[in-house]
């Protein structure tokens, strides 16, 4: 009987196809990619079935509200947050010095009481984040600093259209605490920036 | 590994000339690592889903304009609870208001408003007022029920004591 022989096969295998799928795929998520804000904690909004993209030309400015019930703010407009930091500085009477500076223009989100301020803005944005110091910005009755934030924003930039972004399990109170505070200064319109959901049919 | 062998082999002549026919073997191997490294970070860095907003517009509360009354046999209360939905119509403090209650799937909450527009018709206004336990999902789904049966009538409102008690009494 003949023996089936196990032809030795060669390893060199050809690997051309596999890199032409492969640099297609990387050239399409290279061309679709929009690299995710830098995010003080991780939020993940609702669905709806709303089909309106969040954009403004006239700049946002974005409350997020994470699971835990903590407040951060967020804009897009530069001008309106150099604004900020020197009001509320000033307001506060904290020295602002160029490297704080830098810190507060590097990150993205404010979300710290100001108490907090000198300390944090003296380190690295991702140093204040990785010591769990960002705990959001105080909205009590009492200590409402969300508010002034905002207020400052919007007199800097008075076109700044109000996004609240707010984790799904986040309690619903705070949510009507922040659009309390804001409606106390008139700002009646919110963006609720959600995920996107088919419509039933 | 991966290469491209498409020489008939310059070396075979022998003697020291380099000869034009130069081997096209490139190895591929670190281009495709890199390949698939940027791949790799690419796919976790993009975010397809883009995030979409629905607007609220809030009364102005300086705005001191008389506005129209509605009906209360035109209007239906609901308010959202961390896993159901308490519905009412009526006044709360009234012995005959019955509180009810769903949930938020297609044929809960969907249907009852559906079922009261289309008898109440265009005035059907409804009033949300989230319970103290309602999460932000809740408030949202409750606002996509508003779009998803079309009702531009809805207003948000913080719960009261005599709902709270209502809900109490139900026992639901």
């Amino acid at each position: 009987m003949p023996k089936v022989k196990a032809k030795r096969q060669s390893v060199s295998l050809d690997m051309t196809a596999m890199c032409d799928v492969a640099f297609l795929l990387l050239t399409f998520f290279m061309l679709t990619a929009k690299f995710r804000p830098e995010e003080a904690v991780t939020i993940t909004p609702p669905s709806s079935i709303s089909e309106k993209p969040l954009n403004s030309k006239e700049g946002l400015l974005m409350v997020s509200v994470s699971p835990e019930g903590g407040v951060y703010l967020a804009t897009d407009d530069q001008m309106a947050r150099e604004f900020m930091l020197e009001r509320m500085a000033n307001r506060y009477g904290i020295a602002v010095t160029a490297e704080m500076k830098k810190n507060f223009m590097s990150s993205e989100i404010v979300g710290y009481p100001l108490g907090a301020m000198r300390q944090i803005l003296s380190m690295k944005p991702s140093e204040a984040k990785d010591k769990g110091l960002t705990k959001g910005i105080p909205i009590d009755s009492t200590n409402n600093e969300l508010s002034y934030w905002v207020g400052y924003a919007k007199l800097s930039n008075p076109e700044l259209k109000v996004a609240i972004k707010g984790d799904q399990n986040a309690n619903y109170k705070v949510f009507a605490d922040i659009v309390a505070t804001l409606q106390a200064q008139n700002i009646n319109i919110f963006q609720l920036v959600t995920g996107p959901e088919n419509k039933p049919k | 590994m991966a290469e491209i062998d498409s020489s008939g082999g310059g070396k075979k002549d022998g003697g020291k000339k380099r000869s034009k026919k130069m081997s096209t073997k490139i190895d591929m191997t670190p281009m495709v690592d890199l390949g698939f490294l940027l791949i790799t970070f690419f796919m976790l860095t993009t975010t397809l889903a883009k995030p979409v907003t629905m607007q609220l517009n809030m009364p102005d509360k300086t705005d001191t304009k008389e506005t129209s009354p509605v009906k209360l046999s035109e209007t239906l209360t609901v308010c959202p609870d961390a896993d159901k939905v308490y519905y009412y119509q009526g006044i709360p403090t009234e012995a005959g208001t019955v509180m009810q209650v769903t949930n938020y799937s297609a044929t809960g909450i969907r249907k009852v408003i559906a079922d009261l527009k289309a008898k109440v018709g265009t005035n059907f206004t409804i009033v949300i007022k989230p319970t103290k336990k309602a999460k932000y999902r809740n408030l949202i789904d409750m606002l996509d029920e508003c779009a998803i049966t079309n009702n531009k009538r809805y207003a948000l409102l913080e719960i009261d004591p005599d709902t709270e008690a209502l809900i109490k009494r139900s026992g639901k």
